[in-house]
């Protein structure tokens, strides 16, 4: 009765039976992205517009220096930092504390287990597109709620900070229940009797919690956070659809930014250098979770 | 006592779930409002009718995108759980020096946006003629599925103890039947829950499908966009549509979760 | 001898197999009813059409990926006005379309001319305007007759269509005291903005880009600018509440539901005012051209082009499908699925006229068409726009300092494009 990583094998090198259960995955994920990474890698170093051929140069680590060069990039990044640092903390003890909360057998549990997920299922369009509807003045359902209980109507989406809560507070909404579910699966997998024993040893409910489950569960709520904040590091479409990145730039995310410079402004080169950017703090932010929190080792 | 606590539970349960699916009745009501109605301020005044839903249906190519949707759905989810799985079971039981490069590797393809793998992917199924056709999706999305799959059921995988596989490989089992006879089952909670997320991922993904697909493999999500109209979305016909294909995914999940029973692990482990 | 009876094979199966067309066009009932017609048209020439509908954004970035001077995934794109000068040179110019076997080549009297300069770069044609977009003003007829004579005694003149801008602050001004308000903005972040940036600048005697020689200059007159900004501040003052984040949905829910007196309106989104099921007011509406600036009367034109990529290789086919929906015919059919029409003999249609009275208003609008700057890189330049006319019309900046940073920052632009 252990947690923590079991290891079999202690020869060095790639054991064959290790091969057997490794290379489907490799073969798959290989296949179809080998090119396609390193061939955003090598548009990096080019100005590429992707309409004039003509225009193609080998510009090696200028995009790189323009984006350090580049106010617009640093907001971004500052939008999309903050917007991590607000949104998931508070999405994980949303997640957590129900997740406790559900943690017995009740009548329609499974039911509302799967009803409750559905804002996560829900396409990303239709709920950025909903929260917009919401929020409207004198129609939006949201307002009409806040005025009936007496306070005044916002034009949320017309203020810089107003519209970049508003696009928190809807992936709060959206994905809370996702952080649930996995802590959920993972607290099915704490043998109850260790929880009966520590209950008959007088241990009260925030000591069970605080030193027996959250360290038991600290591998899955770091994979939750980890997987959580790779998705929101590159969060799109609710946020597109809810503001097109505005009013000004106020909630042009770094992702957004990526997408008007290849899309809009057809600047492949430079959108691809940002990409690799945004990947390298993904990857580096990884790597603080992972090595905290788990030993893959 | 003990039941009376958990009828609260439950209306705890419930409270939680109107307050967070507000949003979602409201897109289900649109559903069934007239556009007039929709921007009407009381959400729950209004006068009832399937417009809506008729307009949906006959949209030509709204069954099409759902069959293709349920199609590369399903197939992507069986593939990058049991490819997925596997990798994350060599990766949690064997120790080997590329190990961790391995890990982080499959994690980087998740890492890059969508939009700049995008054209890239195109260029990779154009030449190999792959363009418009459903194994392309379903190709695209193992790439960054098996990952989410390798590193969602990584700490299940660690927290499931040695004892059983030693205790299975002295009694003459090979490797690959304790993983699939044993080591498969027991890590339950995980596999349903990735499967869940791989699932919804697959359904709701835009980008990859614009890019690769056309006229035949069209997804749900691309047909139902065509709802945010050039200027103004349909609103009506966008709630409708998005209200309509949450069926599949809501059945899907209710019939994996009944699986998600709490103390299955407990019971496996004393055993 | 086995090669060449390959060769004979393949060379006697290319000629028996119909030529297949690959089109790309934006979603909407316009193009849903042409899909469903399209059965027709391969019946009578046995050319096949694969029809893809994509939402409009999807459509430019598909168009991008998709075409270019060497290969091309399709044989007729749908192009938006604003980037034909980005795509210019991977379009076959319109003189170079081949004749119609089937279906007449439409000219330039069968299409308004001011729809075709839409399609125009440095002076050649490269495409076929299918649709006359362009921006139509609405007024409300039924307040007009309600208010005509408390209207006459407070001003002094008749209540009607707004004919003047000067009108129009008196006639918006008057209905926001009634509770009604007078005026629909255009506020969110979004092309939309730009286009009611271009409309005010322009109606008060200013552009922003010219080309001369070859050279991009930006020619915004700062003290018209600063007018068109402080006119536009003024009317804010009489449209409802949450005006300051307006899109299309906000504008048109409001519009239906009887708020607003009077503002402008892209004909495709008419259909949805006229329909008793969006809206209260159905029926119950003027159309005419645009109010007059201090300047001149002009409206902003956003038409859908057709073109043919020079790498296509079904140039004719492509032509032929082209021809065909543009023609009266199926004009006629289209309409009745929400085609905004751009050939006179349908605007000026006497059948059509009562069911569809915006379309006088349509060609009389595009006798004022202007379109928004015309330059290669025209979406950095639109968000530009968009950014500071926003900003300046919703208060958050002073109208001064919103044209000096759009003048510094347009510049900029240019600068980075070697102009």
């Amino acid at each position: 009765m252990s947690s923590g990583s079991m290891v079999i094998k202690r020869k060095p090198g790639v054991a064959p039976q290790a091969l057997y259960f490794l290379v489907p995955a490799i073969i798959l994920v290989g296949f179809v992205l080998i090119f396609p990474i390193i061939f955003a890698f090598f548009l990096s170093t080019f100005k590429w517009p992707l309409v004039e051929t003509e225009n193609r140069q080998f510009i090696f680590v200028d995009n790189y220096i323009n984006i350090f060069k580049d106010k617009e990039f640093w907001h971004a990044l500052y939008l999309q930092i903050g917007f991590i640092l607000i949104a998931i903390p508070i999405e994980l003890v949303i997640g957590f504390s129900v997740a406790l909360l559900f943690n017995r057998s009740f009548p329609f549990a499974t039911l509302i287990r799967s009803l409750l997920l559905l804002p996560v299922f829900v396409l990303p369009v239709l709920s950025g597109l909903t929260w917009r509807l919401m929020l409207q003045p004198e129609y939006g359902p949201l307002n009409y709620l806040i005025s009936k209980l007496g306070f005044k109507q916002l034009t949320w989406l017309a203020d810089p900070k107003l519209a970049y809560t508003a696009i928190i507070i809807q992936d709060i909404w959206r994905m809370w229940p996702f952080m649930f579910m996995i802590i959920y699966a993972g607290l099915t997998t704490i043998p109850k009797d260790l929880i009966e024993a520590a209950k008959l040893d007088g241990a009260r409910f925030r000591d069970r919690v605080f030193k027996i489950i959250i360290p038991l569960l600290k591998p899955t709520i770091a994979t939750a956070l980890l997987l959580r904040i790779i998705d929101a590091l590159r969060i799109f479409s609710e946020v597109f659809i809810m503001t097109e990145g505005g009013p000004g730039n106020a909630t042009t995310l770094l992702s957004i930014y990526i997408y008007r410079q290849a899309f809009r402004y057809f600047n492949m080169g430079y959108s691809s250098a940002m990409a690799i950017v945004l990947m390298l703090i993904s990857l580096i932010i990884a790597l603080a979770i992972v090595s905290k929190n788990f030993e893959v080792e | 006592m003990k039941k009376i606590t958990k009828y609260l539970i439950m209306f705890a349960a419930i409270a939680i779930l109107l307050i967070e699916l507000f949003p979602i009745i409201i897109i289900f009501l649109n559903g069934f409002k007239r556009d007039i109605d929709i921007w009407s301020g009381n959400p729950f005044q209004f006068k009832f009718t399937l417009k809506s839903y008729k307009k949906i249906f006959e949209k030509s190519d709204f069954l099409i995108g759902l069959k293709n949707s349920l199609i590369v759905g399903l197939a992507n989810t069986v593939i990058s759980i049991l490819a997925g799985s596997m990798a994350s079971y060599g990766i949690s039981r064997y120790k080997f020096k590329s190990r961790k490069f391995l890990a982080y590797s499959f994690l980087i393809s998740r890492m890059i946006p969508q939009i700049s793998l995008a054209v890239p992917l195109y260029m990779l199924f154009r030449s190999m003629g792959l363009t418009d056709t459903v194994i392309a999706l379903i190709l695209a999305y193992t790439s960054f599925n098996i990952p989410y799959v390798v590193w969602l059921l990584l700490p299940f995988f660690n927290s499931i103890p040695i004892e059983f596989e030693e205790a299975a490989l002295v009694d003459g089992c090979s490797r690959k039947q304790i993983f699939w006879k044993i080591f498969f089952p027991l890590a339950a909670p995980g596999i349903i829950v990735a499967s869940i997320f791989v699932f919804i991922t697959s359904w709701n993904e835009f980008i990859y499908a614009l890019v690769l697909t056309g006229i035949r493999s069209k997804t749900a999500p691309i047909v139902i966009s065509a709802f945010l109209g050039q200027f103004a979305p349909e609103w009506g016909q966008i709630s409708a549509a998005g209200t309509f294909v949450l069926i599949p995914i809501f059945v899907f999940t209710l019939a994996l979760q009944k699986y998600l029973i709490k103390g299955l692990m407990a019971g496996g482990i004393k055993g | 001898m086995r090669k060449f009876s390959v060769l004979i094979t393949l060379l006697i199966a290319t000629f028996l197999i119909a030529t297949t067309i690959n089109v790309l066009v934006w979603d909407d009932a316009h193009t849903e009813a042409v899909k469903s017609l399209i059965k027709v048209f391969e019946k009578e020439t046995g050319i096949k059409v694969n029809f893809e509908m994509l939402p409009s954004r999807s459509v430019l970035e598909k168009t991008a990926i998709g075409v270019s001077s060497q290969k091309t995934d399709y044989d007729l794109v749908a192009i938006d006005e604003p980037f034909i000068p980005q795509f210019s040179d991977l379009l076959l110019p319109y003189d170079e379309w081949p004749e119609g076997s089937k279906y007449k080549k439409p000219s330039l009297k069968v299409v308004l001319p001011e729809a075709f300069r839409a399609a125009e770069w440095k002076g050649v044609i490269r495409g076929l305007p299918i649709n006359g977009n362009v921006y139509v003003w609405m007024a409300r007829k039924d307040l007009i007759e309600k208010y005509q004579d408390e209207f006459k005694k407070e001003y002094g003149y008749d209540l009607g269509f707004p004919d003047t801008f000067d009108q129009l602050i008196d006639m918006a001004k008057f209905f926001t005291k009634k509770g009604i308000y007078g005026f629909g903005p255009f506020t969110i972040k979004s092309e939309g903005a730009t286009c009611e940036a271009i409309f005010m600048f322009e109606s008060f005697g200013t552009s922003v880009l010219e080309l001369k020689d070859g050279k991009y200059k930006v020619v915004l007159d700062k003290e018209k600018a600063v007018k068109a900004i402080e006119f536009y501040k003024e009317l804010l003052k009489y449209s409802p509440p949450g005006a300051t984040a307006y899109g299309h949905s906000e504008r048109i829910a409001a519009f239906n539901q009887g708020k607003i007196f009077t503002m402008f309106q892209w004909p495709a989104i008419i259909p949805s005012h006229e329909n008793p099921d969006e809206s209260l007011v159905a029926g119950k509406i003027l159309y005419g051209p645009p109010p007059a600036g201090p300047e001149k009367r002009v409206a902003i034109r956003g038409c859908w082009i057709l073109a043919i990529p020079k790498a296509s290789k079904n140039k004719k086919a492509a032509a032929e499908f082209a021809y065909w929906w543009a023609s009266k015919e199926m004009g006629k059919k289209l309409v009745k699925a929400g085609m905004t029409p751009v050939r006179e003999d349908l605007l000026l249609d006497p059948e059509l006229r009562s069911e569809k009275p915006w379309f006088v208003a349509i060609f009389q609008s595009m006798k004022y068409a202007v379109a928004r700057p015309r330059f290669e890189k025209y979406p950095e330049v639109s968000d530009v726009i968009q950014r500071y006319w926003i900003s300046a019309v919703t208060g958050q900046i002073t109208p001064e300092e919103a044209i000096d940073k759009m003048v510094e920052e347009i510049k900029n632009v240019l600068r980075k494009y070697g102009y």
